[in-house]
């Protein structure tokens, strides 16, 4: 039997990309090692995916599932599509599991802070407190028996924003899992990111965190495998000529947005998890977070927090776990 | 007559006002690229600004005050330097209604008449497709510079006729094919010609609208002459009146005109006596294996008037003037992964961090290709270089090819249509 040739050097270059507008971020998909007509058909499956995540999760769209409870569920019990469900009593059993850092009804504290952040104003205690009474997943009733969801509060709003991108990661690497798809690397506006197998020149995908001042340097490389990265934190924000701080985050402790510039990543085998524990962690004091992540497993995490100095701003380790 | 609405947005300014603004944003769309400023019919617009003598002044005529007419005289009571001085109509309510708002112009219900009326440099010609030649031959017979609205004619003989009698009039002609003029469309043919999509592989252009496209009658006798749309004996319908102008775009883009054509079209929904189709489907061949894709029908809206230009590396959308990459460029991080792993490097590469979320609307619902959305659609332009190449004397190089392409093209889509068989572009046409 005549020997078989030997593969092609080029056998790893063989690289398909392709980003598109997703979930009101940039969606990239890296994938090594497989044709070009069969990536093609993978990317119009990852997009179809993609599409129908947004129509069940967004807040945007006035006709999404999530739009209707918005709506409706204070007035009434809302009986949303099964998905859906699902996806809430998760976030539910999360927000128990994180002791509450973890809170998917923070929206109109978000919303109090950003147009107030704009104005270089800060919202009145009054104001804080009375958009502190309009979340709190406390208030948010999940009818186990009819699947049904009512809000107790007036003005109550949920907001599937980052959860929805770790969900989402979830489906498309099954995808590409039952594409036989061996190496590649997804992300959502580079916060979320997925990897299967490794990288094809190494055993891992060796993925930096970006110095938020300087995006070409890295601040610190996790080295992943199967599995996902998510970033949460703040961001320098530049209007009307003046770098600001944007309070992205929200404690639901307190009220009032993280502060300082931070930035606190997680790398976990679920991309939901990782989601999740990115954003609770950053609102959890440094002393209580190993207790939070004693019932999770497989989690590595690394907080840098960015330090002024003499004008410029210098990445600092302030927190790891499981490094 | 100066509270007349402009497209150009300019009524709350004094006349002074108008015209220094209005040559000024002549001279920035002209001066905006070196490509455009190369377009032949741009050049009457780059001439110095028009001066008060007499000599500077253009005295024009419209045959034909309907819709169009009426649109066109709006605009040229506005451009700088010309003097409506007749107008032209045999439905005297429409001739009534023109006169009213031109002091002074002399109303004729004959063109020929018109023609001879002394002092007159030229005319625009806003009649019924079947009229364009008959009165664009008398007007450079009568030694008149002509701008007709599109399609050019009734028949490919009829083209060639009028393109033969311009050839020897060394007059002004120029045909009613806005794009020419429009900023973006301008800006769209400049990021084409730069190869900013790629090779151009397919266009596609649709207008759908929903409403019968007919005009009110106040006694039946007149439903020939005032819905000549509809009937076989005075227009092409939907292909000569709206289809004429993206096969304007797409030969003009392409570089060239098709050389054979395919099409079905019907009468599916206003059976109510029309004679021209409602629906109309042709696909254009080109001799470089590109195909145009045109389709226009008027029981439904909701895709309504696009032209769509496709390469592999994006798609531009003429009427809305944005532009799509075929593959929105990821972040940087991303592309030194994508180096890495085609060049053989294991490296970290910096990717991760908070959520990046689009700056602006444009990332995600294509980019805006003129910053500015003018509110002229290139017509109020197009008159103005009409009667700025009169005041030079200089026709306009490329105008009638324009014309000749698109009005020929959109005449073999209505007989592929009719006659059931591919028609080719006909031997021997000289543009």
């Amino acid at each position: 039997m005549k020997e078989s040739p030997e593969p092609p050097s080029s056998l790893w270059a063989n690289v398909f990309h392709r980003s598109c507008f997703a979930m009101n971020t940039r969606f990239s998909m890296v994938v090594v090692g497989i044709d070009a007509e069969k990536a093609e058909d993978l990317a119009i499956s990852a997009e179809r995916e993609l599409c129908a995540c947004e129509q069940l999760m967004s807040r945007f769209d006035p006709d999404s599932p999530v739009s209707e409870l918005n709506r409706h569920a204070r007035e009434k019990a809302v009986e949303p599509p099964q998905a859906l469900w699902e996806i809430l009593t998760l976030c539910r059993d999360y927000w128990k599991r994180t002791g509450g850092a973890f809170d998917i009804t923070q929206w109109p504290l978000n919303c109090l802070w950003r147009s107030h952040l704009e104005r270089c104003e800060e919202p009145a205690e009054e104001a804080i407190a009375e958009a502190r009474q309009q979340t709190g997943m406390q208030y948010l009733d999940l009818d186990p028996i009819v699947h049904a969801v009512q809000f107790q509060r007036k003005g109550m709003s949920i907001d599937l924003g980052g959860f929805g991108k770790g969900f989402a990661l979830e489906r498309l690497a099954n995808i590409l899992r039952a594409q036989r798809v061996e190496s590649a690397f997804l992300s959502f506006g580079e916060s979320s990111i997925t990897v299967l197998g490794s990288h094809p020149h190494g055993s891992n995908w060796p993925i930096g965190i970006s110095n938020i001042f300087e995006p070409l340097q890295t601040v610190h490389t996790f080295h992943l495998q199967d599995a996902s990265l998510s970033s949460s934190g703040t961001t320098p924000y530049n209007r009307m000529g003046r770098a600001r701080l944007v309070g992205q985050i929200i404690n639901p402790h307190t009220g009032c947005p993280i502060e300082g510039y931070r930035t606190l990543s997680v790398a976990s085998h679920s991309a939901i998890e990782a989601e999740v524990l990115s954003t609770a962690l950053l609102v959890t004091r440094e002393e209580d977070r190993a207790a939070l992540l004693s019932g999770f497993s497989a989690i590595s995490a690394v907080e840098i927090v960015y330090h002024s100095q003499n004008g410029d701003f210098v990445p600092h380790f302030q927190w790891h776990y499981g490094l | 007559m100066d509270s007349e609405s402009s497209p150009l947005s300019l009524s709350g300014l004094s006349g002074r006002a108008h015209r220094r603004e209005f040559l000024k944003r002549i001279a920035v769309v002209a001066g905006s690229s070196s490509l455009l400023a190369e377009l032949p019919w741009w050049s009457p617009l780059r001439a110095a600004p028009v001066g008060n003598s007499p000599a500077d002044r253009v005295r024009l005529g419209i045959i034909g005050v309907g819709t169009r007419g009426t649109l066109h005289l709006a605009h040229l009571l506005r451009t700088p330097g010309v003097e409506v001085a007749a107008l032209c109509d045999d439905y005297e309510p429409h001739l009534q209604a023109g006169l009213e708002r031109v002091k002074g112009a002399k109303g004729f219900s004959d063109y020929r008449q018109m023609l001879e009326m002394p002092g007159l440099d030229g005319v625009v010609i806003a009649t019924p497709l079947y009229l364009h030649a008959r009165m664009c031959l008398d007007a450079f017979s009568a030694g008149k510079h002509v701008f007709c609205e599109k399609s050019l004619a009734y028949t490919i003989d009829e083209c060639q006729a009028i393109a033969d009698a311009y050839r020897g009039s060394r007059r002004v002609f120029q045909i009613g094919h806005q794009r020419l003029f429009s900023p973006s469309f301008l800006r769209a043919y400049e990021m084409v010609s730069n190869g900013e999509i790629g090779p151009v592989t397919q266009i596609r252009a649709y207008w759908h609208r929903n409403g019968d496209w007919r005009n009110p009658v106040p006694d039946p006798s007149l439903e020939r002459r005032l819905n000549w749309r509809l009937y076989r004996a005075y227009s092409c319908g939907l292909m000569t009146e709206l289809a004429s102008h993206h096969m304007q775009v797409a030969n003009w883009f392409l570089g060239m005109h098709p050389t054979s054509c395919v099409g079905f079209g019907s009468i599916n929904f206003w059976k109510d006596g029309r004679e021209l189709y409602d629906n109309v489907n042709v696909v254009y061949r080109y001799p470089n294996g590109t195909h145009v894709i045109y389709d226009s029908l008027i029981s439904n809206r909701y895709y309504g008037c696009q032209i769509e230009i496709m390469g592999p590396k994006g798609t531009i959308e003429g009427e809305t003037g944005r532009l799509f990459a075929e593959n929105p460029p990821p972040a940087p991080g991303i592309v030194q992964l994508i180096n890495g792993i085609e060049q053989g490097f294991f490296e970290t590469v910096p990717v991760g961090g908070p959520s990046w979320v689009p700056d602006l609307k444009k990332d995600v619902r294509g980019r805006l290709l003129v910053a500015e959305k003018s509110s002229d659609d290139g017509t109020a332009l197009s008159l103005a270089a009409f009667a700025s190449a009169i005041r030079l004397g200089e026709p306009i190089a490329g105008m009638m090819e324009q014309a000749c392409r698109s009005g020929v093209c959109v005449l073999m889509g209505q007989a592929a249509m009719e006659q059931q068989r591919e028609i080719a572009w006909p031997e021997g046409f000289r543009e």
